[in-house]
């Protein structure tokens, strides 16, 4: 029940503020409205932790002997860390939002809300068909925001192809449920087959960029800080829940998947250090970060993936919504190195504990160059925004905004959730900032380290992408053949090569059921 | 007052004399009323039961007889009678929408009428003959008058004329077989004979051909239509020969070859439909899939069969409307529907394209969607059966997903100055809308269909038990 009343405050704001927007535009308290129903949906999942782990299941589908599974929601020491990420992340959004020049636009704030609420539903759907529908919604409200903010034809399609690449990760999803329904019980997370594991980790890597490599968001949209925050990181946020509730078993395909991913951690952390800024670096943050998770999920850890998941919403969340230079602001964000640096007691403490086997260099690097991006992005002093002309209330939400998402990533080190208090492996944690110390030191010496032009990443993309070029030259090959077919069957002797084709069908069938 | 009167002889009175006395604008409003309160009239009024209206009785008897042959609707057809009419009057409603009124009210009318007197006619045989007449019908529907036909109607009219002699033949050695069961050559012969009409009906693989030529010929709304309403009573029709005879339900190879051909069906127009670069014949091909789908579920061996077929029919009549009437919409504006005659129309007409990708993903399965939780039902009870033949049907919904995608590239690759318009009408808008929310409604909610699902399986009461 308590799951329903924090996104109940979520929608029932989201909803007035709409009604708002409607029977009175220019009112002035809209945005605390909005503030207040993120605070208190904030404050009510901590409640949670009252009477954890408990359950929420909807009305089932009818009729209930087709439908098996229910719509089920479950709140326990892995969901209860992503709820209180993504409550967090969206009331700092709205706490910052009072230096965005879209301030008065009630209807982003609607959308953001309406986002959290969905967001808290997906990390805490029990099953694969509650994540399924979550999922969808999420995906889309996003084709359709970046629809609607989109400009050109290059644009458009990246969308639709974005789209396509989490429709396939749904697809995954939906194939390790009815493998699951094979054995013919209700299917929990917990209790699906340990083979059907690979489908979440490849449905989760594929809609996050990492399995295979891809870029599922154009770095150059419009949808930036703000509501574009809140649509990236949630949605990455919700894709990742999935690994923190299933123990992945080996299969004879792991270390193949577990080297996918290690490239794609590699890649998305060099080029999260070389982005020009957090902005226009954000896709490789995400596919950087969501490679370390899909890691630890492949080595039997899925702490490890949680807490990475949260590192994604928390300490992303925190850089990516500051947009004001300020000194004091810029240094307090250094929590966020703290937070990934998988030291005793941090955020990500218990990151070491899974059988990264070979991996385990590729993951330390790339935990490095993460840690160095985002040191560097943390203590950058450039920014257009400015907090001069504002009221005093609002100089005072602004960086509230952006310590709510500091504290909370500390506050996660040490309660509420089972990765809380890890001392992990302390002394690939030392190696790791060491490494990250060098590479923060390397970057102001080598020019390697430069950070690149926006149009050679957007370049590199495509690059990347190539990939897909050989896929689209089969798709076309096979719209040949397809062609050919169709232009014998619909042609003048259509109707004697259709006879042929029944003649080969009946032959295939009887011969089948024979 | 009987059933037959009301169900089969006023609608097609009512067709006819729309054809002849009414304007265009009118025959849509008409049409529709006269549809739902068709509709309304066989849900709150059970058949051959006395209602007590003050002093007034009222009791709508079940039968009438017809050239010695008897019509029969009974209390347990008021929900199938209810569902038809009402998606029928969506149908209608959305010609206003199309501009297609006229002729498509009075025809469709008379269509729905025959096919209802399909469902009705005692013997059972002699559907056959009226789902040919049905057929007929169709084709004025299809093309206007003094046109040369093309090819898909020509094809589609020698393939439901064929299907009626197999049906007929079957339907005689059926007699045959119910006397001496246990002559072996005698089942093999009644079974091909049945299997053929059938496949020729269903338009199974490879005889489907002429649905995705029609989707390129005819107006889409009109085809749309057709695709609707003959699989729905087609598949009707085929559960009624499965409740009458007992081995043909109790022949795991008839079953067997029902639940592959339907695999082939899905798996094919799936895969085919994602390599179209025509909106027509995409829709063709989704509506294959679809009526592959409902093929599987009667090659189930399952008592929850009948269920999955309705759960599978209501949703689909509301999609086809919707992707039809967005389609003959975009039409309008860019002739031939082709993906390069279609690029970047989303924000010339995004309510009908936004329409049209919704009415796609959910006939594709996608979750959220109406088509969503018929596919799950399916997928529960054939994954125990066979996960092979739920790989098939994964992959051939996978080719509608891929089909719908790249149909969404085509509509938003718009030039960098080109704005946001809404060139559809109100009267568009409204019906596309309503029609998406239905979808929404029915992807979340199900279970809003289940007044209607706990009562058919009454119908086929030897499939459910």
């Amino acid at each position: 029940m308590l799951i329903l009343v924090t996104c109940l405050f979520l929608f029932i704001t989201a909803l007035a503020l709409v009604i708002l927007r409607v029977t009175q535009p220019d009112a002035r308290y809209a945005w605390l409205v909005a503030s207040g129903g993120a605070a208190l949906a904030f404050v009510s999942v901590f409640i949670w932790l009252v009477q954890m782990p408990f359950q929420l299941t909807l009305p089932a589908w009818k009729p209930e002997s087709l439908f098996s599974t229910p719509i089920l929601f479950s709140a326990d020491g892995i969901s209860w860390a992503f709820a209180i990420g993504i409550a967090a992340l969206t009331l700092s959004i709205l706490l910052t939002a009072v230096t965005r020049p879209v301030f008065a636009n009630s209807l982003s704030w609607a959308g953001i809300l309406t986002l959290g609420g969905m967001g808290i539903l997906a990390v805490t759907a029990n099953n694969p068909l509650t994540l399924l529908l979550m999922w969808a919604f999420l995906d889309i409200t996003e084709l359709l925001s970046q629809l609607i903010s989109v400009n050109g034809e290059k644009n458009s399609e990246r969308a639709v192809i974005s789209f396509a690449t989490r429709m396939l990760g749904i697809g995954l999803l939906l194939w390790a449920y009815i493998e699951s329904l094979a054995n013919g019980s209700m299917v929990v997370f917990q209790s699906m087959p340990s083979d059907t594991g690979i489908f979440l980790v490849l449905a989760a890597g594929l809609r996050l960029g990492v399995l295979p490599l891809h870029l599922p968001y154009a770095a150059d949209s419009s949808l930036r800080r703000g509501f574009g925050t809140a649509l990236r990181l949630i949605g990455a946020v919700s894709s990742l829940s999935v690994l923190g509730h299933i123990q992945i078993a080996s299969t004879g395909f792991t270390p193949i998947l577990m080297i996918l991913a290690s490239v794609a951690a590699i890649y998305g952390g060099w080029m999260w250090l070389r982005a020009p800024d957090e902005l226009n670096g954000r896709p490789y943050w995400m596919i950087g970060i969501a490679a370390l998770a899909v890691l630890s999920a492949l080595s039997g850890n899925p702490i490890a993936a949680a807490a990475w998941g949260c590192a994604i919403i928390l300490v992303g969340g925190a850089l990516f919504l500051s947009s004001i230079p300020d000194v004091r602001l810029s240094r307090a964000l250094l929590v966020g190195s703290w937070s990934l640096s998988s030291l005793p007691f941090s955020l990500t403490g218990g990151a070491w504990a899974g059988n990264l086997s070979f991996t385990a260099v590729f993951a330390l690097a790339t935990q490095a160059l993460m840690m160095a991006g985002f040191v560097r992005h943390a203590l950058r002093t450039s920014g257009t925004e400015s907090l001069e002309d504002q009221p005093s209330w609002a100089k005072a939400a602004y960086p509230a905004g952006i310590l709510l998402l500091l504290v909370t990533q500390i506050i996660l080190g040490f309660i509420g959730w089972d990765g809380a208090r890890q001392t992990g492996n302390l002394i690939l944690a030392l190696l790791a900032s060491v490494l990250t110390l060098g590479l923060v030191w390397g970057t102001r010496r080598f020019r390697i380290f430069n950070p690149v032009r926006a149009h050679w990443v957007t370049t590199t993309g495509a690059g990347v992408n190539s990939l897909y070029q050989w896929l689209w030259s089969l798709y076309r090959g096979l719209a040949r053949l397809a062609q050919s077919i169709t232009e014998a069957l619909e042609g003048e002797g259509g109707i004697m090569w259709t006879l042929l084709f029944l003649i080969l069908f009946i032959s295939i069938i009887v011969q089948g059921i024979q | 007052m009987s059933a037959p009167f009301l169900w089969i002889v006023l609608p097609f009175i009512a067709g006819a004399l729309i054809l002849f006395l009414l304007s265009e604008k009118n025959s849509a409003y008409i049409g529709g009323a006269i549809s739902i309160i068709l509709a309304l009239i066989a849900l709150l009024i059970p058949i051959d039961t006395a209602l007590l209206l003050g002093s007034v009785s009222i009791k709508i008897s079940p039968a009438i007889q017809f050239f010695g042959r008897s019509f029969e609707l009974s209390t347990a057809d008021g929900p199938l009678l209810a569902v038809i009419y009402g998606l029928a009057a969506l149908w209608f409603f959305g010609t206003e929408a199309s501009s297609t009124a006229h002729r498509f009210v009075s025809l469709g009318l008379m269509i729905i009428a025959l096919l209802t007197a399909s469902i009705a006619v005692e013997p059972f045989l002699y559907a056959a003959l009226i789902l040919e007449m049905a057929a007929m019908l169709v084709v004025p529907l299809l093309i206007p008058l003094y046109q040369r036909p093309g090819r898909g109607v020509v094809r589609f009219i020698i393939y439901q004329t064929l299907a009626m002699p197999f049906i007929l033949f079957s339907g005689w050695m059926l007699a045959g077989v119910e006397a001496s069961p246990g002559d072996v050559s005698t089942i093999i012969q009644s079974g091909v004979m049945l299997s053929m009409g059938f496949a020729f009906l269903f338009a199974v693989f490879p005889l489907y051909n002429w649905i995705p030529q029609l989707m390129e010929e005819t107006p889409p709304y009109a085809t749309g239509f057709l695709l609707w309403a003959l699989p729905t009573f087609t598949v009707i029709f085929a559960l009624g020969f499965l409740d009458r005879y007992t081995w043909l339900r109790n022949t795991p190879q008839i079953a067997d070859a029902i639940l592959f051909s339907g695999v082939i069906m899905t798996a094919t127009g799936g895969i085919f439909g994602a390599l179209q670069r025509h909106l027509g014949r995409i829709l063709g091909y989704a509506a294959i899939a679809e009526a592959g789908l409902l093929l599987l579920a009667l090659g189930l061996r399952s008592f929850d069969l009948v269920n999955i077929v309705f759960l599978t029919l209501i949703p689909r009549g509301l999609e086809l409307s919707v992707w039809a009437l967005a389609l003959s919409i975009i039409k309008r504006k860019a002739y031939p529907l082709k993906f390069s005659d279609v690029q970047g129309l989303a924000r010339k007409y995004p309510v009908a394209v936004g329409a049209l990708v919704i009415a796609h993903l959910s006939v594709a399965g996608f979750p959220l969607l109406a088509g969503f939780p018929s596919r799950l039902a399916l997928w529960q009870e054939l994954s125990v059966q066979s996960l092979a033949a739920s790989f098939w049907v994964f992959l051939g919904l996978l080719g509608l997903l891929i089909a719908a995608v790249r149909t969404l590239a085509a509509f938003v690759m718009a030039g960098e100055d080109s704005k946001w318009e809404m060139n559809e009408s109100w009267t568009q808008a409204a019906m596309l809308g309503v029609g998406v929310l239905g979808i929404f409604l029915l992807g979340i909610f199900p279970q809003v269909l289940q007044p209607f699902l706990s009562s058919l399986p009454a119908l086929f009461e030897h499939l459910v038990q």
